[in-house]
């Protein structure tokens, strides 16, 4: 037993701090995607991109023949970690292409697909810029209901229907797209494809949906015989739930040490405000119950963290972690959820301040954060979807819908 | 980093796991609570040949040697099936101290018996408050010039009807801190003036009262040093509180899987209940619980072993733990029903000792504000 990282990662942290430090000073921390809203987010984010694939940083998970580093997944872990404390946009780069779509196209893409769209990925340029089109009107957590048609017409596919909660669509240059090919597959699981959509082919409509906290993440899509190159499937046809689920993994592995970074710093700030503001003629960091509440939300922070490190060792003797990403995902939701809620409490009615206003506290961080965490618990699959891969994968239970 | 057990490890708890379940089973278990003694001597005698109870002592003292880990590993099993009798407080409570910071022969004379099987001790910490605070001891130990003289009331001193050794904390000078002036002196439970009296527990897990009215005790009967009373038991208390977690939290496990088991094969509406998403993320709760809990215990244990300032991980896990045991008992009797609500039915072994387990070494709220006091509040 033994839980300390190398040298080589201690090493990592230091450095990714260093670059933090330089890079950001002074900048507000945008967190989560809301780097995808504004314009100004938007280019600094990807100047940010294009020095972390310098650094090696950016793809560093991946092979060296395709512009990855061959790191270890306990350097993916620090470096993820930290990068997340100090806030540092541009390492997802809207997600999708750092997040599933290089790795995926490793796994079952052609290669003449991997040599057309990871390097531009792995350079973080705007041509690596990628979203993923999965859920519709009427296939959210029930995800294999999708009918957005993809029907093969010659050597391209002919794309109708419409995919909504596509983050970043109004940034990326392509498309990850779940479709169905087979409308007349017996089981709706059969009959769905995995194709690269060109987001200029004519035909496509982009309609942002912007949250209620004002931010700019969501799109509607709608498609009118939209022209797909044949050439563009991803996998083999009518497989692509398949070639998902494991799509769907890599999402999920890196949510730990992501959001354990953005809450040990957020709760640090917090700490350092309730020893700064005064209540009731104390410092409210001597308040017992503020004292508890915090203790609280440490202990379930440093729980998600041990979280994050069972599934990097596991990863690191080849386990692929299908509950305990789920697990991971839902718990790292109800930490959020609280340290959002106690965040609030500390701040009290200044947490109703708008977070880019100059009265805002912590940097309209906290406000940020309760404002945003139902979204973030909501992308990528619902507290239920996991808590029934857990049911199901850990514990043996029957399937209940 | 590795999350695994040595090979070692991992035979002492399949040597432990077995054992267990042949020797101590749950109707066993039954049988003791409503034994006077609250534990059994011909189990203790198969434990002291299977070499746990001198299991982290020196060879010298006819130990093992084995390391502070193994006794985690060893712990989590024993609760896992709710092992019942004198180990915890003879083991961790009172020999983890005098390896410490007994003297030599200090250590010959109490850690070779202990090793043998052929003592028992106890704690006698805490006092009428009922917890764990350096501030509510007042038992005194007043020195006449040849002996200090105790007197004073200790509670929850565990097992000290069945001990023939134990340590007690004392008061032996004035001093500007709650924490200053207590001495810890090791003294025979038979010595005059001693009153023990067992306390009825829901658990009958061996709790006392016990009396000190003008017992005497030698220099050479202090652990550590006269005054640094606190110190020691701080030192233990980090060591002891994470065996306990590791108890509770093999507790946990156990509990959980015979709730998972029992959601399997109860049928309800034509079904196993365990297909009703209600019954399911209740279950996922617990098992998220359960295993964050083992990790923390996991990592404080490993945070201690290898001499690290474990402070916040340590009040972490026995927070952590309480909180876990608590949820997963009542959540996992109230999937078994009415069935979970009964004497025959092994749920409530864990359940029983609920509270003594949150009790000891420190409720949540003392933990708590322990990790207030770490985070920089």
């Amino acid at each position: 037993m033994d839980f300390k990282f190398g040298q080589k990662e201690q090493k990592l942290r230091e450095d990714v701090r260093t670059f933090a430090r330089r890079e950001l000073s002074g900048r507000r921390v945008i967190s989560g995607m809301e780097e995808e809203s504004r314009d100004e987010d938007w280019e600094f984010t990807m100047q940010i991109s294009k020095k972390l694939s310098q650094n090696g940083w950016l793809t560093m998970a991946w092979p060296k023949e395709y512009g990855g580093q061959d790191a270890s997944h306990f350097e993916q872990h620090v470096y993820i970690d930290e990068a997340s404390y100090w806030g540092i946009p541009g390492t997802t780069m809207g997600v999708s292409g750092i997040g599933w779509v290089g790795q995926s196209l490793m796994l079952f893409g052609s290669e003449e697909q991997r040599k057309k769209y990871i390097p531009s990925i792995a350079a973080g340029e705007p041509d690596g810029v990628w979203c993923t089109a999965y859920s519709e009107p009427n296939a959210g957590s029930d995800f294999a209901n999708i009918q957005t048609k993809a029907i093969k017409n010659g050597d391209e596919y002919i794309l109708n229907g419409q995919k909504i909660w596509t983050s970043c669509a109004h940034r990326a240059r392509w498309c990850w797209i779940a479709v169905r090919t087979d409308p007349g597959a017996k089981k709706k699981q059969h009959g769905i494809s995995l194709l690269i959509l060109d987001m200029r082919s004519p035909g496509i409509t982009i309609r942002p949906i912007v949250n209620y906290a004002g931010v700019h993440i969501f799109n509607e899509l709608f498609f009118d015989n939209v022209k797909v190159p044949a050439a563009n499937l991803v996998g083999t046809e009518n497989r692509g739930w398949y070639h998902l689920m494991q799509s769907l993994a890599f999402e999920r592995h890196s949510i730990a040490p992501q959001f354990c970074g953005i809450a040990r710093r957020t709760l640090e700030h917090i700490v350092k405000n309730a020893r700064e503001i005064r209540y009731n003629g104390a410092a409210l960091a001597h308040n017992p119950v503020v004292r508890h509440k915090l203790a609280e939300r440490a202990l379930e922070i440093d729980t998600l963290k041990m979280f994050g490190y069972e599934i990097t060792w596991k990863m690191s003797k080849g386990i692929i972690p299908i509950y305990e990403a789920a697990r991971n995902k839902a718990y790292c939701d109800f930490v959020m959820q609280r340290l959002a809620v106690t965040g609030t409490e500390m701040i009290g009615a200044y947490s109703q301040v708008d977070m880019w206003s100059k009265w805002a506290k912590i940097m309209g961080n906290i406000t940020r954060l309760y404002m945003m965490f139902p979204g973030i618990a909501i992308a990528g699959g619902t507290d239920e979807v996991q808590k029934n891969i857990v049911g199901q994968f850990k514990l043996g239970l029957p399937r209940a819908y | 980093m590795d999350f695994d057990f040595n090979e070692q490890q991992n035979m002492l708890k399949t040597m432990a796991r077995d054992f267990l379940v042949k020797e101590c089973t749950k109707a066993r278990v039954r049988e003791l609570e409503a034994d006077r003694k609250g534990y059994d001597p011909a189990m203790w005698e198969k434990m002291v040949e299977l070499g746990w109870l001198g299991l982290i002592f020196p060879e010298q003292y006819n130990g093992t040697g084995a390391d502070y880990l193994d006794l985690v590993v060893l712990m989590e099993e024993m609760g896992r099936n709710v092992t019942p009798g004198p180990f915890f407080s003879t083991v961790a409570l009172c020999s983890i101290p005098i390896l410490k910071f007994g003297t030599g022969p200090q250590k010959a004379k109490y850690l070779t018996p202990i090793a043998d099987g052929k003592s028992i001790w106890s704690l006698a910490l805490t006092e009428r408050s009922g917890r764990f605070e350096a501030g509510d001891i007042a038992a005194s130990a007043e020195y006449d010039g040849k002996n200090y003289v105790i007197n004073g009331e200790k509670w929850f001193v565990p097992f000290a009807h069945v001990a023939d050794h134990m340590l007690v904390l004392c008061r032996t000078q004035k001093a500007a801190s709650a924490e200053g002036g207590l001495t810890l002196f090791a003294l025979k439970t038979g010595s005059r003036g001693v009153k023990i009296e067992l306390i009825p527990t829901i658990a009958g897990d061996g709790q006392c009262r016990v009396r000190f009215k003008n017992v005497k005790a030698g220099r050479s009967d202090i652990i550590g040093k006269k005054g640094d009373g606190w110190k020691v038991i701080s030192y233990m208390a980090q060591r002891a509180t994470v065996l306990k977690c590791a108890e509770i939290s093999g507790a946990c496990q156990a509990v959980l899987e015979m709730t998972q088991a029992y959601a399997k094969e109860r049928i309800q509406f034509d079904k196993p209940i365990g297909s009703f998403m209600a019954i399911q993320h209740k279950l996922v709760d617990m098992l998220t619980d359960v295993e964050g809990l083992q990790y923390l215990v996991y990592y404080a244990a490993w945070m201690l072993s290898a001499g690290m300032k474990a402070d916040l991980c340590v009040s972490q896990a026995k927070a952590k733990a309480n909180d876990v045991y608590q949820r997963t008992c009542i959540e996992g009797i109230k999937i078994h029903g009415a069935i979970g609500f009964t004497m025959d039915h092994d749920i409530g072994c864990y359940f029983r000792r609920v509270k003594s387990s949150e009790f000891t070494l420190g409720d949540s709220d003392l933990h708590l504000e322990k990790i207030a006091a770490g985070i920089g509040l």
